[in-house]
């Protein structure tokens, strides 16, 4: 297999805020990771590095072997890694269907190949029904539906997912794992942040946890969740309690 | 499909006919004028549209380009005796050049900070205009040499050509926002208008698109600079450059519909017939009690209706007449 996305000594500081601190981890080909913390461990912070939204100050992100530091977002995109961003963010006036056109334009130009893409992305995620609905009308978990198919149709290789399950029901959290789970199958490489311990079981080989903007662990999902490091992270120890400014747990 | 295409080809050719017959028909030279002033304030609010109303980048700032055109065919004219017709498009790329510096500035600010950023720039180019003494005459302007009919200097002695003129730009502004709308373009202008992060996220390269269409915004309000001085036969830097340019421009197309084919050609006709209408009604009673009249009426558009006057009609035609969902 491939690697598909290697990450190395990945750095970022907001001020005095060390967000991401030597980040590495790499992505093999048709893999899915989960990246997984506690809130402010760094994990949004990373998705907005690894796909140009923020400047590291230090480290590299290849993509197939494309250095991607320094480039804009739509070169991002066009290199074949697309995201979802953590709060929905629809073209609310557009349709769906306009809106899922507007990512199938990076490959074709042309208005009637690219409605015939969007079709095809808004079937694969399920939204067929809403194709005519102004995006702003959509539910929660449509408008997820809806950036999965924008992303989609832009072709990526890659996919990186900002936690697409938060604020669903539990119902809704198994389609959208049933989702992830058919992305994965068709081929996508898929990285994907998430609180949901049980989607993310469903879902990744491979688990990477953050916690303060570092690496405390990384390893397949049961060895992940027996690691003392990573449970101290989530619950904080008994030994220690934690201090001030340190509760997050 | 086929009914519906031979419907509206039918609804051009009437508007053509309408249109071209209008100052045949009306011959008054006070209603050509309003006429004239419609056309012209249709034009630079479609100009303005392709940027402020589909990419929501609210520019209070085209009477920069206005300006710009105004004073590059009336230099060329005046100074060197070349045709404005000539003058305009030279206008006209003088404006997209102006357009790219400008633009470079005030792409960087988002939201409000861009509006005030351009707003400066129409009146740093009025500054420079003002003191520009040996070249465009300063503060006092100046009058354009009075050929009587000469239709390859763009001067008629009939109001109705000058009505022709302007229809003509009104149609090629139309045009090129109706292929602009229904391109890739177009869906890329709304999605930058909506959110732009979103937008940069499926590949739109927005920095571009915007500078692009800035361009095109700018070279189409600078035509109507050249319009407006030869249908004047006068400039001065207080008139091209004048904020009110910069206000109509934006007002006409968020009173009629921003991001709309012809929201704002509705909104001018609403605005220039009530503005014309209240003044000859009102103007003679109570000083200014027209403009307080005015600024109602548009309050109250803004406030009820902030989807303009085609949202306004879109919902009531679906409404009443044909039951279907609101295509965005």
């Amino acid at each position: 297999m491939a690697e598909a996305l290697v990450i190395k000594g990945l750095s970022k500081r907001f001020g005095g805020l060390r967000a991401v601190q030597d980040v590495s981890f790499t992505v093999q080909e048709n893999e899915t990771v989960a990246l997984i913390g506690p809130n402010g461990a760094g994990k949004t912070t990373s998705f907005h590095l690894i796909t140009g939204f923020h400047r590291p100050d230090s480290g590299s992100v290849l993509a197939f072997g494309h250095e991607v530091v320094g480039l804009r977002p739509h070169d991002v995109c066009a290199l074949g890694m697309a995201r979802t961003f953590q709060v929905a963010k629809p073209f609310g006036a557009m349709t769906v269907l306009a809106n899922v056109m507007t990512g199938a334009f990076l490959r074709d130009r042309h208005v009637a190949a690219a409605r015939d893409k969007a079709l095809e992305a808004i079937e694969f995620v399920g939204l067929s029904a809403r194709e005519q609905t102004p995006a702003k009308d959509l539910t929660t978990i449509d408008q997820r539906r809806l950036e999965m198919a924008r992303a989609l149709a832009t072709q990526p290789r890659i996919l990186l997912l900002d936690e697409v399950m938060a604020g669903l029901n539990p119902a809704e959290i198994d389609q959208a794992v049933a989702l992830v789970k058919k992305l994965s199958a068709r081929g996508l490489t898929i990285v994907i942040v998430e609180h949901v311990m049980r989607a993310i079981m469903a879902v990744a080989r491979h688990i990477v946890v953050l916690d303060h903007g570092q690496k405390i662990a990384e390893g397949a999902p049961k060895e992940i969740v027996e690691n003392p490091e990573v449970i101290r992270a989530y619950l904080g120890s008994y030994v220690h309690p934690p201090a001030q400014g340190d509760a997050h747990a | 499909m086929q009914t519906s295409d031979h419907m509206k080809w039918l609804r051009l050719a009437i508007g053509a006919v309408v249109m071209l017959a209008l100052p045949q028909l009306v011959t008054s030279s006070f209603a050509i004028d309003i006429f004239i002033r419609i056309l012209l304030f249709s034009f630079i609010g479609v100009a303005w549209n392709l940027m402020g109303g589909y990419a929501k980048q609210l520019s209070l700032g085209h009477a920069a380009y206005f300006g710009l055109g105004a004073y590059t065919s009336t230099i060329m004219q005046v100074n060197y005796g070349i045709s404005p017709w000539i003058g305009m498009i030279a206008g006209g790329v003088v404006a997209m050049l102006a357009s790219l510096p400008i633009g470079w500035l005030c792409f960087r600010l988002r939201g409000p900070y861009f509006t005030i950023a351009t707003i400066a720039t129409a009146q740093v180019l009025m500054l420079i205009f003002l003191k520009f003494r040996d070249f465009a005459w300063g503060a006092e302007g100046t009058t354009i040499p009075n050929l009587g009919s000469a239709p390859l200097m763009m001067q008629f002695e009939e109001k109705s050509s000058y009505y022709y003129v302007v229809l003509g730009l009104l149609v090629v502004g139309l045009w090129i926002t109706h292929r602009i709308e229904q391109s890739w373009i177009g869906y890329y202008l709304v999605a930058i208008g909506e959110d732009e992060d979103a937008a940069e996220a499926i590949g739109v390269n927005a920095p571009k698109v915007k500078r692009d269409i800035y361009m095109i915004s700018a070279f189409l309000t600078a035509l109507a600079g050249t319009f407006y001085t030869q249908y004047i036969y006068f400039i001065d830097p207080a008139t091209a450059f004048s904020f009110n340019v910069s206000i109509e421009a934006a007002l006409v197309s968020i009173v009629g519909g921003i991001g709309t084919l012809w929201g704002p050609v509705m909104g001018t006709v609403l605005l220039e017939t009530t503005s014309a209408l209240l003044q000859s009604w009102l103007g003679s009673s109570v000083g200014g009690i027209q403009l307080t009249v005015y600024s109602l009426i548009l309050m109250a558009v803004i406030l009820w209706r902030p989807t303009g006057l085609i949202g306004f009609a879109t919902d009531v035609y679906h409404r009443y007449v044909r039951r279907k969902p609101a295509r965005a």
